[in-house]
């Protein structure tokens, strides 16, 4: 039989580099077909070539089995494919309904036009299970709900066919659990779903078949049941890569980070730390596990010293900095891994060497304040990009054009340089791939080895748990429970998603 | 499996407007960039070229007004030049500031302070005779440089909207000038609402080739150092961070705000300069409009020269040029004020135009 959506002999290349090279792609209806890859490996370029957005250079797309021209998303729409892309197209002041609205502009129409997709909204939302106000301005609800819209629109406009880009890199597990389960069930009654993650579980838990994807080419379809985790880690990497999680053994020093009692506020004036006290020790990794929204990012800004703490004392390496510029706080020895890449760790259109040079430049590393030793920040440059690895760089490249892993890497690069006594790591493997996230959780563990404090905040419990000595749980801005190696996983969910 | 519903079928098909692809560039070679800005240049000037012809204009004659005699002669060259040097002093301002997203508008305001710190020197013959115009030069840079500081202060302390807080301050110098002109700064020999001509010792000196004066090398020279701050001292390599990501920036150590209050400063200063080039290179004396036209100016050469400060001093010298055969084509032909000023317009737009060419590029799709 003919597939619902079929991808053939697809190229496609971004000023003379290939993204994908001879990919091809078919499912079906009534199937979850999950589309895996690492980051990086042209998923979601095969994907945008699905819904109009790339013109491939070659390659054919057919739709029940019909060539097709997709010229655009509108044509895309016409032939009922439509795409949730990762980050929402969202008119932010608008509610869920005008968004649809906006849309679907047939599905409304007429002089009631609103309340006809006010109308449809709830259709939905009683149809998929979802729960949420129509008359909600977007910018007031949450993450997981602006995704829910964004399906609504894309189902209301038809779609057959819809594709998920990476849909659960922004929601909690229950969630994701959650909208894996609806997109199951709308697989059950008849739509062809498409599904482009990383993740193995997703796949092996949801799908009824996988596309790998390595390099811009289809490397294996098949059914996640006839494919253990294992081999599609192999598909996916090339090689196998082992993330052991075995600690050696170790002493821990003294306390090098010292936070007692700390009080912040969000921007909103919404209390959101009351009263975290941690004490991490030279030579540990102290992980923060929590439910997103507990107060985690907040204590991230606070510490790194870009969000003042209402009351409350951090000392870092016995010397009080909670009134310090980042810049003292630097120099006592913290470094910052933070969570937003191109928001607080890099400048996306500057160079790798102006990124990466940036923390040398105080302590006089590449001269005086004078004159600036350009060659010795490009030489510098270079051995970092050498010893950490960062694929697809050379000093002047810009940091924009790095992908997630290798912009993650020059961020530890420049944080680990100057052997800094405390490590703040935020997140630091979100949304990579997995040979990127074990080479970040092995620079984390070499720090720590040599002797660093290391505090993880991390929303990811798996990682929390393979990294950590010790691991106190945050719950509504405070840290409810500490847990010693080798920590219950299950005491410490329950400490999660208690006192709520 | 549940059956497919038929799905709707577009045939392939061409179509005539769709078939332009536009793709972002993700980089794009130096001469190819160069090409684009020249290209870009060439079609502003057809453009204008057509508009004279409209205006009933002898093209031929146009030509030698507009590139020879403005370039490649003696005296246009030499006007030229002139007309430059507090151009290319606003450009490096506006440049200064805009490398930190701080968006100082109120450039006149500085240049005035910097005019009215020169005029005060040479009014009340402050220092010896020998030291005159350094002191006024100082005293013009501290001039812009306090001025300016009010508003980043705001600013930086309170996040008071420096378009606004700038542009504001510009009337405020305006009328101070105006008080000083009209008021106790008066030539007491010709009524006109201008200070008293400067001595002779107060005035920049002639370089001796026609009436270009050391202000053009006050211009050079400040180009040079501020290519080194930029390029080559930590302020620099700060401010090219702030300027790029300033969350960014400020996690990592920088002193943002520092940076950004010294950025304003110095752009006030250079605008101060600019004063002083201004008020002892051309008029001799204070007057309410010498600072006219200059904070536009000063943006869109910054804009042009993309804040570098080599680049300030290569689009200084043609706007310079573009306003003095503006000047002449004026004088000469009797084409009115506003048609000189739209063909100005005309070559700057076209320039920014080619920036969306070094963006992206347009390509034919494949059938």
């Amino acid at each position: 039989m003919t597939a619902a959506l079929a991808l053939t002999g697809i190229s496609k290349a971004f000023d003379g580099s290939p993204a994908l090279d001879e990919a091809d792609f078919a499912a079906d209806y009534g199937e979850l077909h999950g589309l895996l890859g690492e980051n990086g490996a042209g998923k979601s370029s095969l994907m945008n070539v699905a819904c109009g957005l790339y013109a491939p250079d070659r390659g054919r797309v057919l739709r029940d089995g019909v060539a097709v021209a997709i010229q655009g998303p509108r044509d895309a729409r016409r032939l009922g494919i439509g795409m949730v892309h990762q980050n929402f197209k969202l008119v932010r002041p608008f509610t869920v309904a005008e968004n649809v609205l906006l849309a679907n502009p047939d599905a409304g129409g007429g002089r009631n036009g609103l309340a006809r997709a006010v109308a449809e909204v709830e259709r939905y939302c009683g149809e998929l299970g979802f729960a949420l106000d129509p008359a909600a301005r977007v910018d007031a609800i949450s993450v997981s709900e602006q995704q829910r819209v964004e399906i609504i629109k894309v189902l209301m406009g038809g779609a057959r066919v819809l594709i998920l880009d990476e849909p659960t890199a922004v929601l909690t597990d229950e969630e994701a659990d959650r909208l894996l389960a609806m997109a199951r069930d709308l697989a059950g009654r008849g739509t062809c779903v498409i599904l482009i993650t990383h993740k193995l579980r997703e796949v092996s838990r949801f799908a009824d078949k996988v596309t790998v994807m390595r390099r811009g080419r289809t490397v294996a379809v098949g059914r996640p049941a006839d494919l253990d985790a294992e081999r599609l880690t192999e598909l996916m990497v090339g090689a196998a890569v082992r993330d052991d999680g075995v600690l050696p053994a170790h002493a821990a020093g003294e306390v090098r980070l010292d936070v007692r009692a700390l009080v912040a506020i969000r921007d909103d004036g919404a209390p959101t730390l009351n009263g975290v006290s941690i004490a991490v020790k030279a030579g540990e990794i102290y992980g923060i596990a929590g439910v997103g929204g507990n107060g985690q990012p907040e204590l991230a800004e606070v510490l790194m010293g870009v969000r003042a703490a209402t009351a409350g004392a951090i000392a870092i390496g016995g010397r009080d900095v909670t009134a310090a510029h980042v810049r003292s706080r630097r120099r006592a020895g913290l470094a910052s891994v933070p969570a937003d890449r191109y928001v607080f760790g890099l400048a996306a259109d500057l160079s790798v060497t102006d990124n990466y040079a940036v923390g040398g430049l105080d302590n006089g590393r590449y001269g005086g304040g004078y004159w600036v030793a350009t060659g010795r920040m490009r030489s510098a440059t270079r051995e970092a990009i050498g010893a950490f690895e960062i694929q697809g760089a050379v000093p002047a490249t810009r940091a924009r054009l790095l992908s997630g892993g290798n912009a993650q890497k020059l961020v530890l690069a420049r944080e680990l340089a100057g052997e800094p006594k405390v490590i703040l790591a935020h997140s630091p493997t979100r949304g990579l791939d997995v040979r990127a996230c074990g080479a970040v959780h092995a620079h984390l563990r070499a720090a720590r080895d040599q002797g660093a404090a290391v505090l993880l905040i991390s929303e990811d419990l798996d990682e929390v748990l393979a990294l950590s000595d010790r691991i106190g749980v945050m719950n509504r801005g405070r840290i409810v429970a500490e847990f010693a190696r080798p920590a219950d996983r299950h005491a410490v969910g329950r400490a999660m998603v208690d006192h709520a | 499996m549940t059956s497919p519903a038929a799905a709707p079928s577009v045939e392939p098909r061409v179509r005539r407007f769709g078939r332009l692809n536009l793709e972002v560039r993700q980089s794009i070679p130096r001469w190819q960039h160069a090409l684009y800005v020249i290209l870009s240049i060439v079609a502003g000037i057809a453009i204008s070229a057509a508009i004279l012809l409209v205006a009933g204009v002898n093209l031929g004659g146009m030509y030698e007004e507009f590139i020879l005699l403005t370039f490649f002669d003696r005296l246009g060259l030499s006007s030229v030049l002139i007309e430059s040097s507090p151009l290319i002093l606003v450009g490096l301002s506006a440049a200064m500031a805009f490398r930190v997203n701080y968006w100082n508008i109120g450039i006149e305001g500085q240049f005035f302070w910097g005019a009215i710190g020169a005029t005060f020197i040479s009014i009340y013959d402050i220092g010896p005779p020998g030291l005159r115009l350094y002191i006024m030069f100082a005293l013009a840079c501290a001039g812009g440089f306090g001025w300016a500081l009010v508003p980043a202060f705001l600013k930086v302390r309170l996040n008071v909207n420096e378009v606004i807080s700038t542009l504001l301050f510009s009337y405020i110098a305006f009328q101070v000038v105006l008080n000083q002109v009209y008021g106790p700064w008066q030539d007491p020999h010709e009524r006109f609402p201008h200070s008293i001509k400067f001595d002779p010792v107060e005035q920049l000196p002639k370089i001796g080739w026609e009436k270009v004066h050391l202000g053009l090398f006050v211009g050079v020279a400040l180009v040079a150092v501020m290519w080194w701050l930029v390029e080559r001292s930590r302020f620099g390599a700060y401010a090219r961070l702030v300027g790029s990501n300033a969350r960014m920036a400020l996690a990592a150590g920088v002193p943002v705000a520092l940076i950004v209050f010294l950025s304003a400063g110095l752009s006030g200063a250079l605008s101060g300069a600019a004063g002083f080039v201004m008020a002892a290179g051309q008029e001799f004396r204070l007057t309410a409009t010498m600072a006219a036209g200059y904070a536009f100016s000063g943006i869109v050469i910054a804009f042009l020269a993309r804040n570098h400060p080599l680049g300030v001093l290569v689009v200084a010298i043609l706007i310079g040029g573009l306003y003095t055969a503006g000047q002449s084509i004026k004088g000469f032909y009797g084409v009115p004020e506003a048609l000189v000023q739209l063909l100005q317009a005309v070559i700057v737009l076209c320039v920014a135009a080619s920036q969306f060419f070094v963006s992206y590029r347009l390509r034919l799709a494949r059938e």
